[in-house]
């Protein structure tokens, strides 16, 4: 009897007793992460591709699994829209309860983010458009992988300013934050090196008629032009340009650097200059990625690949790296620690990958790359 | 058992309900709303908050659209002035959350005077390309004023905290959105009622036989314009902090279209009709999410990366079937079943 008592109470305080607090987004055999990006509208091949590098990350990561898990993820689309992003995020949050989230759509919508995933303490890697509101100040569970517009823009600018020394330059940049960037970056190497600015000019988000604009830039004797749009801004102002004849060597940024511009604007694209921290696919490094996707991306997925493809692989590989190193106790502190810890990550996809005490910003090296139309393609300045 | 309506004074035509009932249900709406964010989950919560807000500004574009009968296209530009004017008062300089209130309802309005200037002269399509326009020079204006707006930068908006009321969390927040959306939603159904009511929907019904019978066109469609600008602005303010980032970009010309859609759908001119057309079009892509996920797994992961073009794409059937089977929308639903319900097994 005395036996039976005292294992019933034994069965009673094992019931009664605390269970261990298991980590949201983490079981025996799955880890959930969450995406926002957007998948519909004219941002959706940015979008997806991104998706896309993520999918292949963890797909990668799950052929051996992640310390005996596979990676699932729940990808919500926010169509650009902020209020949407807010929303996509607290559902994969709150209803998913993943483990981890990673992407978020544009800087604006990861900014208006960061009161949610701050207090949601979820390990965050922001990695579609980091912008420094992002990291300063640093947030204990938000990194932001990749490069600041400003910092992209100035060495854009700096190795025209090197190229074509004594040209007279023109600018066009977008009305908005975007836009307020790029001309931060480009006003600070103009100072620097007293460049002689002939053209300056701005365009409403959304415009699609640049013939004005380009007439004016030639008019205004620019050699070197720096197109601030992001994709059909960037290819109506090069297809005006060749309308008019007018040939400045033009220099365009990351955002849009995506291999569809070369297409959409035809032979006039070639030769165009640009700048990004991820690898040009038709790079060595770029050409072994595309092999390595097509094993796991789907033909359609393969058609969008670009370098948000590029810019989300090495998202994702930041994440199974640290989730990897926690061991089999995965938690949120544990995985944070890591990634704060990653130091020279190789992905192949950009410049080694580190973060460090404090450090929320990878701070990626970039590298400026020249369009070529034939193969549709960027390849390396050397 | 109440078998029909018998008004015998005017009084009874105007009050806001002689059923007893119907009060009570609403006691228990205002009792699940303040009950409500404190059990339901944060998305659900956030999800509330959406409709709240967006109740609001449906009622105010209610007021000019279906009460007045003045198309307005420009809507998310009034929804953006009272968010910078929220932003840059209480933000910007510190002051106090209710003088940012105010001026998110202010602001609006005093522009909606340019606006609705010539809507004295313009009607219909003119008027709904005139107030198109309108929104695009707000934004214009707001990207330009850099030295009060901080232009592109936007501005980042914390939760209001005044009376010792702290709005942080998301439940108080959600308290104070339902708050605000339960004044709007008062002061519509008693302006509607009202001499002011009255008039706006003879504006609407024939302008010309309006002003036969002494209604002032200009004042009261330049009233509608204010007051509509007044609710949709304090709407504004209330995205701009439950966006916590007050930019340009953050309210987009969808808006206008999305709040058009929730007036047609829910029954133009019906203050009922914006609330249910509210949560109508909010809760569609959710209501379509669970219809899939009842499919199963490839269908939903399907959704996932496509459930906004499935959402453009139930609008429109929403809207069309509306238009076709129910002109009179959801509100027009509802009073069938009302009817229905009151009449039975009697047809009348």
């Amino acid at each position: 009897m005395r036996y039976l008592i005292a294992t019933a109470l034994a069965a009673l305080a094992l019931h009664g007793a605390p269970a261990v607090a298991a980590e949201q987004g983490v079981t025996d055999t799955e880890i959930l992460i969450g995406e926002v990006d957007p998948f519909t509208g004219p941002p959706a091949l940015l979008g997806k591709a991104h998706s896309s590098g993520l999918k292949l990350a963890f797909a990668e990561a799950n052929e051996a699994g992640v310390n005996g898990r596979k990676i699932k993820m729940i990808s919500e689309d926010d169509g650009y829209v902020t209020a949407r992003t807010l929303q996509g995020l607290r559902k994969v949050i709150d209803v998913d309860k993943v483990f981890s989230v990673v992407g978020i759509s544009g800087s604006g919508q990861s900014i208006a983010a960061m009161p949610v995933l701050e207090k949601s303490g979820v390990p965050t890697i922001i990695s579609s458009a980091p912008v420094s509101q992002i990291f300063e100040p640093a947030r204990k569970n938000v990194f932001a992988l990749g490069q600041v517009y400003t910092q992209g823009i100035k060495e854009l600018t700096a190795f025209l300013a090197d190229k074509f020394p004594g040209k007279k330059w023109g600018i066009v940049t977008q009305d908005d934050d975007y836009g307020l960037l790029v001309r931060e970056g480009f006003d600070t190497i103009v100072k620097a090196k007293k460049l002689n600015v002939v053209y300056s000019g701005s365009y409403k988000k959304g415009q699609t008629d640049f013939a004005s604009d380009m007439l004016r830039l030639k008019e205004s004797g620019a050699e070197v032009f720096l197109a601030g749009g992001i994709i059909s801004e960037n290819v109506a102002m090069i297809k005006e340009m060749e309308k008019l004849a007018f040939k400045p060597a033009v220099g365009i940024f990351w955002p849009g650097r995506i291999e569809v511009v070369l297409k959409l604007a035809g032979p006039a694209s070639d030769g165009l200059y640009a700048v990004d921290y991820v690898e040009p696919l038709a790079g060595p490094a770029g050409k072994a990625f595309v092999e390595q996707a097509k094993k796991h991306l789907t033909e359609a997925e393969m058609k969008g690949i670009n370098r948000y493809t590029e810019a989300g692989y090495a998202a994702g590989r930041v994440l199974v790296e640290a989730f990897r190193k926690c061991g089999k106790a995965l938690t949120r502190d544990c995985a944070i620690s890591e990634i704060e810890k990653t130091k020279d990550l190789q992905t192949g996809v950009m410049a080694p990958i580190s973060f460090g005490a404090g450090k929320r910003f990878s701070d990626q090296k970039v590298q400026i790359m020249q369009a070529d139309f034939a193969t549709l393609s960027y390849k390396p300045v050397k | 058992m109440r078998s029909g309506d018998f008004k015998e004074t005017y009084a009874d035509l105007i009050v806001l309900s002689d059923s007893r009932l119907v009060w009570a249900w609403a006691g228990v709406l205002v009792v699940a709303l303040v009950v409500a964010p404190f059990v339901v989950n944060a998305y659900v919560l956030s999800l509330l908050t959406l409709v709240l807000i967006t109740v609001t500004g449906a009622l105010g574009l209610n007021l000019l659209t279906g009460l007045t009968g003045l198309i307005s296209l420009g809507h998310a530009g009034f929804l953006l002035l009272g968010a910078y004017g929220y932003a840059i008062v209480v933000a910007k300089h510190n002051l106090h959350p209710l003088l940012g209130f105010l001026a998110a309802g202010v602001a609006p309005a005093l522009f909606a005077i340019v606006v609705g200037l010539p809507s004295l002269r313009l009607r219909g399509l003119y008027l709904a390309i005139t107030t198109l326009a309108f929104s695009y020079i707000i934004s214009d204006l707001i990207l330009e004023a850099k030295s009060i707006t901080d232009g592109a930068r936007g501005i980042t908006v914390q939760r209001p905290e005044f009376f010792g009321l702290d709005f942080s969390s998301d439940p108080s927040f959600a308290l104070l959105c339902a708050f605000v959306a339960a004044v709007a939603l008062f002061a519509c159904l008693n302006i509607q009622r009202s001499r002011i009511g009255r008039a706006f929907m003879a504006i609407r019904d024939n302008d010309i036989a309006a002003r036969t019978m002494g209604v002032n066109l200009q004042a009261f469609k330049l009233y509608a314009f204010m007051t509509s600008a007044f609710i949709t602005g304090i709407a504004g303010a209330l995205m701009g902090i439950y966006l916590s980032f007050v930019s340009v970009e953050g309210f987009p010309f969808l808006f206008s279209i999305e709040a058009l859609a929730i007036l047609i759908v829910g029954g133009l001119g019906s203050a009922l009709g914006a609330v249910l057309g509210t949560v109508f079009i909010v809760l569609l892509p959710e209501a379509i999410r669970i219809l899939f996920s009842w499919f199963g797994g490839a269908l939903e992961s399907l959704l996932s990366t496509g459930v906004h073009e499935v959402k453009s794409i139930a609008y429109g059937v929403a809207i069309i079937l509306f238009l076709r089977f129910e002109p009179r929308g959801l509100v027009g639903v509802w009073r069938d079943a009302k009817r229905l319900w009151t009449h039975w097994p009697l047809k009348y």
